[in-house]
């Protein structure tokens, strides 16, 4: 178990105002079975009206609109979580699983993920020792990709990052999901935060029909208590961090940046 | 009516449609296009006990339908009892992840359904599809029947019909049924949908507010309509004619300009209804519809009394190998297409057509159903000052409140080519109106 402090800070600029800004925000940690949220703080700016809810995957929501003007748009979440690593986060509903064994158009098969789903082991395997075999099959994956940025988008597909044999996490996790679930294995999307300074961090978790067993592809390792749950889903899309639909086309800048340290003191 | 007065009926009648804006548009080859939908002036007659029949055989079909979709965004018993493979729910179009676990107000999902049906030559009425998401035409025979009893009051003298005019009083009853609390408004994706003439039509015989996406707004949690004067008023109900994607940018198609920043995220706290639910598409699937029969059974405990086409289902195997061996008499539908687009009959394809087709369907077994070509009762319809025989169908309406309420009339659609079993509108057919006769049926002069 570790205890950690975490920043999420989220700057979004436009080069020329814009207004009737609706934005939704799934970018926070909450309680579960492997994290506890001791504290939390959440800051969004410009003022606005809205609400909060809960999706239908269970993620946290923070919707509303603001209504004037404005050219920034800035959200910062920090809070304290402790993290079990070695557990496990339940399947419940158990009657909702169905729909993450099936493809979304973002992890649909093509040439590119059947070369990759060619190399993999022990397929007969897989609905015996779920967790064993992923773990040799994220091996596969990454020696298969290469970690780089600013090649691929939010919208590009698992086939289209394995075509490249380059992306990032939300590639690396993708590519995961799509040959999973070409052997019909239920699995999902996850976003979060690691240990250390950067960005946010997307990771995968695949059922043996009672737990989701959390792998990190992009480090080829799986997912302990240096890691903090944020949302998920079928795909990257159902966890979209900030959906915004304002007036004005002016360019736009994101900015992401996440801390997530040890705690120092209690 | 002589020859001459039925020429003269049925043109004082097209044009008085016509100046009343009866039309329908289309989208071709990128631009649209608005065409007249004209009427033929012989009415579809259906009798007291035919119309018995059907209405409760409809109802128990919408009341299984209802509890799907309800099932198949709950509990899912459903599938975890092997009634329905999983595949067809989460594979078809229909099914939207974000209605998980969302219950609209009183368990309504389908509060406007449209069941099309056709009468084979020996009586017997099949049904072809369900159609749950936003099913129009209702309008076509409310605005007939009202222009044909002004043009020609007589033949309505003579005839014990059932009153069509009452559908508007029935849609208010499902609305004001399911409010929320606040005004009722029908949500149109404006002037250019195929539809408008009758989002237009029923908003002013609802005494519904007719709306676009920009005169809605979400507010604290609320919908209101925002007038002219820039005032606020809470809305309770929305008769949205605009699909589950373009609802909401937020939680669908986020690229829709057309519909309205939040209002899924506040018609999941319950605090506005919308009709018909989203995510209904689940039910109305061509593959789904080969199980709907079973869902009667299954839900209700009772036999299906509407008998569907007789339909196979390539991706069972049994059937893949009726259908490979009957392919010349089976029509095949793509379950992701609507509107008479993606049918196709084994017969009218050549040789290589049909390797081709057959080797598709063996890939992709799961996205054709194939049917029987039913042998569909003509009906005559008046054109060039003559009778002739043509292949029509029927749009049934049920509408729900406390209880699911049969529309005594319907839109009758048929083909104008002899030779054409598709009487889509938007395949060039014409329509009539559908009298439900208060006894059977009796000669009438038309």
């Amino acid at each position: 178990m570790l205890r950690l402090d975490y920043q999420y800070n989220m700057q979004l600029s436009f080069a020329k105002p814009v207004n009737r800004h609706h934005f939704t925000l799934r970018c926070f940690p909450a309680d579960n079975e492997r994290q506890k949220i001791t504290y939390q703080d959440i800051n969004i700016t410009p003022s606005y009206v809205g609400g909060e809810e809960t999706d239908s995957f269970g993620n946290h929501c923070i919707y509303g609109l603001i209504e004037g003007e404005h050219t920034d748009f800035n959200v910062n979440v920090s809070g304290k979580a402790y993290v079990y690593g070695d557990v496990f986060l339940p399947v419940e509903p158990s009657h909702r699983i169905g729909m993450f064994r099936y493809h979304t158009g973002l992890t649909d098969m093509g040439p590119s993920l059947y070369e990759i789903y060619e190399k993999l082991p022990y397929k007969d395997d897989i609905r015996n020792d779920v967790q064993k075999v992923a773990l040799q099959w994220m091996n596969i994956i990454y020696d298969s990709i290469k970690y780089v940025q600013g090649i691929t988008q939010i919208n590009t597909s698992a086939e289209e990052a394995a075509a490249l044999s380059m992306g990032v996490c939300q590639d690396y996790a993708h590519i995961f999901l799509a040959l999973l679930r070409h052997e019909h294995i239920p699995c999902r999307y996850v976003v979060g935060m690691m240990m250390g300074e950067g960005a946010s961090h997307a990771w995968i978790e695949v059922s043996d029909g009672e737990k989701w067993i959390a792998l990190d592809p992009t480090n080829n390792c799986p997912v302990d208590d240096r890691y903090i749950n944020i949302s998920h889903g079928r795909d990257a899309k159902d966890c979209t961090i900030n959906q915004g639909f304002f007036y004005g086309l002016p360019e736009q800048l994101q900015e992401i940046h996440v801390v997530v340290e040890e705690s120092s003191n209690d | 009516m002589n020859k001459e007065g039925m020429n003269s009926y049925s043109d004082t009648v097209n044009e008085l449609l016509a100046r009343y804006g009866v039309r329908f548009g289309i989208y071709k080859n990128g631009t649209f296009k608005e065409q007249l939908f004209p009427l033929d002036i012989i009415p579809r007659k259906i009798g007291q006990k035919e119309v018995e029949y059907l209405e409760k055989g409809l109802k128990q079909r919408v009341m299984a339908l209802n509890e799907f979709i309800k099932d198949i965004y709950g509990e899912k018993k459903i599938i975890r009892n092997n009634v329905i493979p999983e595949e067809f729910v989460y594979m078809g179009s229909g099914y939207l992840a974000q209605c998980e676990g969302v219950c609209p107000a009183k368990e309504i999902y389908t509060h406007i359904s449209g069941i099309d049906l056709v009468q084979a030559k020996d009586g017997q009425w099949f049904v072809l599809e369900d159609n749950l998401r936003i099913p129009s035409g209702a309008s076509y025979p409310m605005i007939a029947r009202d222009i044909c009893r002004k043009s020609s009051p007589a033949i309505f003298e003579k005839n014990a019909i059932y009153e069509n005019r009452n559908y508007a009083k029935m849609l208010r009853k499902a609305m004001d049924h399911v409010n929320v609390g606040g005004h009722t408004v029908i949500l149109t994706p404006g002037r250019y949908n195929a539809a408008y003439f009758e989002h237009s039509y029923l908003a002013e015989h609802t005494g519904a507010h007719l709306v676009t996406g920009n005169e809605l707004v979400v507010e604290n949690d609320h919908l209101y309509f925002v007038d002219y004067s820039g005032r606020k008023e809470k809305v309770g109900a929305v008769y949205r004619r605009i699909s589950d994607e373009y609802l909401d940018p937020m939680n669908f198609n986020s690229e829709s300009v057309i519909g309205i920043p939040h209002i899924y995220d506040i018609y999941r706290k319950g605090n506005v209804s919308l009709m018909n639910a989203p995510g209904n598409g689940v039910a109305d699937d061509k593959g789904i519809y080969y199980f709907v029969p079973e869902m009667i059974s299954y839900y209700l405990d009772e036999e299906p009394i509407l008998h569907n086409a007789p339909t196979y289902l390539p991706f069972y195997e049994k059937d893949m190998k009726y259908v490979i061996e009957n392919f010349d008499d089976l029509v095949l539908k793509d379950v992701a297409e609507a509107g008479g687009y993606g049918v196709v009959f084994g017969q009218g394809m050549t040789k290589d057509e049909k390797e081709r087709f057959i080797s598709m369907l063996k890939k992709e077994p799961r996205r054709f159903i194939a049917q029987e070509v039913i042998d569909f009762r003509d009906i005559d319809i008046f054109e060039d000052g003559e009778k002739v025989p043509r292949k029509a169908d029927l749009r049934a309406f049920v509408l729900m409140a406390e209880e699911p309420m049969v529309w005594k009339s319907g839109l009758t659609r048929f083909s104008r080519n002899p030779d054409s079993f598709i009487v889509n509108s938007s395949q060039g057919g014409g329509f009539k109106d559908t009298w439900v006769l208060e006894n059977d049926l009796s000669p009438t002069i038309l």
